[in-house]
């Protein structure tokens, strides 16, 4: 199929450009209730997305038009010409600043090699279900239900200036329902593990820390009325908390005028009471779904070193955005590795503190820095007593509290991202409910 | 206008039966869904334009086979005459190696029956104003340019006023061994997403529009820029709300927003058959104020997620989920239906051909009441009027509800002060909260903007709304 569509631009000299992005993905999916299987499914499908890129100029100066369209693998050759034709006249009506395509560059080597990898993927699907209900042991709880899904995806990435490298990797979801029930009311907790690499013992363990929290959630109290608290996020939160600092760094969201972080500068500001930010973007991470060689143009992709002590070291994006702003390309990176920090956990809990662990959904808002999350699980330590504690909400605006943030020493890995375990911050609002 | 089926579909039914017919051989129950979905994504932004395929875009199938125990589905885009025997192999190949396996492992499963249909063969072709092709992309992008370059002549304070539409043309069959269902429908979406920023404080807002419509959404979505930049600037001067408890009035996108969490996900009888919802407990038990009647289906509105039948091949329909204040029943897919003896009611819904079907929203609403909104407004003391919907996530075991919102307005003594609070966390027990309802406004409106997910996956279309409610809330 890339064949015809490459001979069918070919004939278009109006076009100015084009790229190809095919994927192929094999995929097994299991659907458990409880023990019990409840549905088996398997995919395999192929998609090939297709850009136009059509220059002009205005007033003497260059713009670039570009629009992306799926060519599906049912197309007749009409259909084809169709969808090339629509795209053509679809990026003809598009006038953005110009940018030149990725060109072909040396093949990127030392590339993330998955267990999955190693046999069928259909062989994997029974190891990845024993591992999880491994940890199903307990009286009290134990897993509601859960789903696996294991894709294997090769991917081809071409550009009219023969950029045209190819790369295979796999992952896999978990989705994971635990329950508890001790005298109270039976309780829930909700888990997305996701990883490219097999580890049977590291699965089972995410599995059981679960179940373990559930035993917690079960004898959870009420959070308390506190209206402001120092609050630890444990564990996911620190993720989602302190990816304000990736996308605010990033090429496009700079270019769009919708971050003020500028490269040279301590975005914490000139006095950090507490520990300050160092980020390094990782083309490969062990265990990582975003460990790829190359970005969806077919850039290779290499480690980036982002922030330094605070000081934004320079932004990170696709080809596109680095060139609007004058920078080189980085290529879209998806792995964050963030250093830890002074102190450890157990001094960051010295005083009393909210530490949160689970979330109905955490989230930070890229563009303002606002979060906010309803509790689903956490600890209460009032200076003398520690209780876990379930419900209300906490909310607040990071710029307003990364000069006094403190990262914990002890680092952990969720996928994507590798780094501190713990965070803690001051002031922040508490709606509790006792 | 009426929206015309795709030709695709059509020339492929054929193969589908075949294929049926063929897999049937093999399995006692066989069934195809084929999706045939095209649309595009229009964006005007200060930086630039695009213009893309949607995100809803997709062109596939889906075999669902009894195996014997239970159900296996096999996903797959690539079916013609000339490989039509080699892809039926395929997937009787597919299934019976991954049933093998788990066989071999001795991985216990769940028993299902056959599913037992009824002869049918129906037809549904929605209809809109002005169909995606009466007007050209140029012409479009055109008039997106000029609400942009109004946005930002009302103030100098805009680093971006942004504004998309997406049009999302619908084809589906549906073919087993005794169905024959077919349906095309359009629905659109479009935002206006003004970016203001005064000094170090940044602030966003939007204004959704949405429905069974095509092009005439951009005529809707006009009148409405001045407005959402007001808005913005407003959210410069908010503060942070002192956390506690307040007396609220929901706006009707709130009210959705509360159905939709509290009460529609609540009622997803898959999660019935996980023993994963509180709500199984509840039925036929007061869980609302008697104020409350909330409907939930395909059939019970029409917007965004109006369809003949659901990714099952099962026919919409009209749930009453709550009657006043005493919920009736929940709303399902096929096969939770089969395994709790219920009856399916066309929610079975997949995001994408590629995904498994789950029951899933459609239409979700409360029905109006009787107040007005200035005599809410009156009752009030302290507390406020809640707008702009960011964000919702539900717990279904534990009845908590997570709801973001752009703002409230600050309500004393039965007027607005003028002071806004902004962004705003509500949480709480839902029976509390919709138990604390104590007045319905006559209004009603539904909005279909954005995805509804489980979890945090299966993304899919669905509308949701009401009245103005009065409650009591926790806020942060």
């Amino acid at each position: 199929m890339i064949d015809s569509v490459k001979e069918i631009l070919k004939g278009r000299k109006d076009i100015s450009g084009w790229k190809l992005r095919l994927t192929n993905i094999e995929s097994q999916e299991l659907f458990f209730v409880g023990k019990s299987l409840d549905m088996n499914r398997s995919k395999n499908v192929q998609h090939l997305e297709l850009t136009i890129y059509m220059d002009y100029e205005e007033d003497g100066k260059k713009f670039r038009g570009s629009s992306t369209a799926e060519i599906h693998p049912t197309y007749t050759e009409d259909e084809i010409r169709e969808a090339v034709e629509a795209t053509a006249f679809a990026a003809s009506l598009i006038k953005n600043e110009y940018y030149p395509l990725v060109k072909p560059r040396e093949k990127n080597s030392d590339t993330f090699i998955s267990s999955f990898m190693q046999k069928p993927l259909a062989q994997w699907i029974i190891p990845v279900t024993e591992a999880i209900f491994k940890a199903d042991e307990y009286r009290e709880g134990c897993i509601n239900s859960t789903e696996i899904f294991l894709d294997k995806t090769n991917t081809r990435i071409l550009n009219s200036e023969g950029v045209d490298v190819s790369f295979t990797n796999c992952s896999a979801k978990v989705e994971l329902i635990v329950n508890w029930k001790e005298t109270g009311e039976e309780i829930e907790l909700y888990k997305d593990i996701e990883f490219s690499d097999f580890d049977s013992e590291v699965l089972t363990n995410k599995v059981d820390e679960m179940l373990k929290l559930a035993r917690f959630k079960a004898r959870a109290e009420m959070t308390p009325k506190l209206k402001k608290s120092t609050v630890l996020l444990t564990g996911e939160p620190v993720n989602t908390m302190l990816s304000y600092y990736y996308s605010q760094a990033n090429a496009e969201t700079v270019y769009n005028k919708l971050s003020r972080f500028k490269t040279g500068e301590n975005v914490q500001g000139n006095t950090i009471e507490g520990d300050a930010i160092n980020i390094t973007l990782r083309k490969n991470l062990s265990g990582s779904t975003e460990s790829v060689p190359y970005d969806a143009d077919g850039f290779p992709i290499s480690d980036v070193d982002l922030y330094d002590e605070g000081v934004l070291k320079r932004y990170w994006g696709s080809n596109r955005y680095c060139y609007y702003l004058g920078i080189e390309t980085t290529g879209n990176i998806g792995n964050i590795a963030v250093k830890g920090g002074s102190k450890s956990i157990e001094e960051l809990k010295k005083e009393p503190y909210l530490e949160l662990l689970a979330f109905s959904d955490f989230q930070i808002d890229d563009l303002t820095g606002d979060f906010a999350g309803e509790i689903r699980f956490g600890w209460y330590y009032d200076g003398v007593s520690t209780i876990p504690i379930t419900g209300g909400s906490i909310s607040g605006n990071l710029l307003e509290a990364h000069q006094k943030i403190l990262l914990s020493r002890e680092l952990q890995q969720e996928n994507n991202f590798s780094g501190p375990k713990t965070v803690k911050l001051f002031n922040v609002n508490v709606a509790g409910i006792e | 206008m009426k929206v015309l089926m795709s030709q695709y579909l059509k020339k492929v039914k054929p193969l589908l039966k075949h294929l049926v017919f063929e897999l049937s051989k093999d399995f006692n129950y066989v069934s195809v869904l084929g999706t045939d979905t095209k649309g595009k994504t229009y964006d005007v932004k200060r930086t630039g334009v695009d213009l893309n395929d949607s995100f809803w875009n997709e062109r596939g199938f889906v075999v669902r086979a009894f195996n014997g125990f239970c159900y296996s589905e096999y996903s797959f885009n690539n079916i013609d005459k000339d490989n039509i025997s080699e892809k039926i192999e395929e997937i009787r190949t597919s299934i019976k190696e991954q049933l093998d396996e788990l066989s071999r492992n001795n991985i216990r499963h769940n028993e299902y029956s056959l599913i037992d249909e009824e002869p049918i063969e129906k037809s549904f072709y929605g209809e809109v104003g002005i169909l995606p092709e009466e007007v050209s992309s140029k012409d479009k992008l055109a008039r997106m340019q000029q609400m942009m370059e109004k946005g930002f002549s009302f103030s100098q304070q805009l680093v971006d006023f942004r504004v998309s539409y997406d049009e999302v043309h619908i084809s589906k069959v549906f073919i087993s061994d005794k169905k024959d269902l077919e349906q095309s429908y359009i629905w659109s979406e479009g935002y206006l997403v003004p970016i203001v920023r005064k000094d170090t404080i940044t602030k966003y807002t939007y204004k959704g529009y949405s429905g069974l419509k095509a092009v005439e959404l951009l005529d809707e979505m006009e009148s409405g820029i001045e407005y959402a930049v007001k808005e913005a600037l407003e959210l410069l001067d908010s503060s942070p709300v002192e956390p506690g408890e307040y007396d609220v009035i929901c706006s009707p996108d709130v009210a959705g927003l509360i159905a939709h969490e509290a009460f529609g996900h609540g009622v997803e009888m898959d999660m019935f058959v996980k023993k994963r919802a509180k709500a199984q407990e509840y039925l036929n038990k007061p869980v609302a104020s008697s104020l409350v009647t909330m409907h939930e289906g395909a059939s019970a509105a029409k917007h965004v997620s109006g369809y003949l039948f659901d990714d099952e091949g099962t026919l919409a329909s009209d749930t009453i989920v709550i009657k006043d204040g005493i919920l009736q029943t929940g709303i399902s897919d096929l096969l939770s239906a089969m395994k709790l003896n219920t009856k399916p009611t066309g929610n079975g819904k997949r995001e994408s051909f590629e995904r498994k079907a789950y029951a899933r929203m459609t239409h979700t609403f409360f029905t109006p009441g009787e107040d007005n909104l200035d005599a809410m407004i009156k009752s009030i003391e302290h507390g406020y009027l809640l707008d702009g919907v960011l964000s919702g996530m539900e717990d279904p075991k534990n009845w908590g509800i997570q709801c973001m919102l752009t703002k409230g307005l600050e309500i004393k003594n039965g007027e607005f002060t003028g002071k806004i609070i902004s962004p705003v966390i509500m949480t709480g027990y839902v029976p509390d909260l919709l138990k604390s309802i104590t007045m319905v406004s006559k209004d009603f409106k539904l909005s279909g903007n954005g995805a509804c997910g489980k979890g945090h996956k299966e993304y899919v279309k669905t509308s949701d709304g009401g009245p103005y409610i009065k409650a009591k809330a926790r806020l942060g």
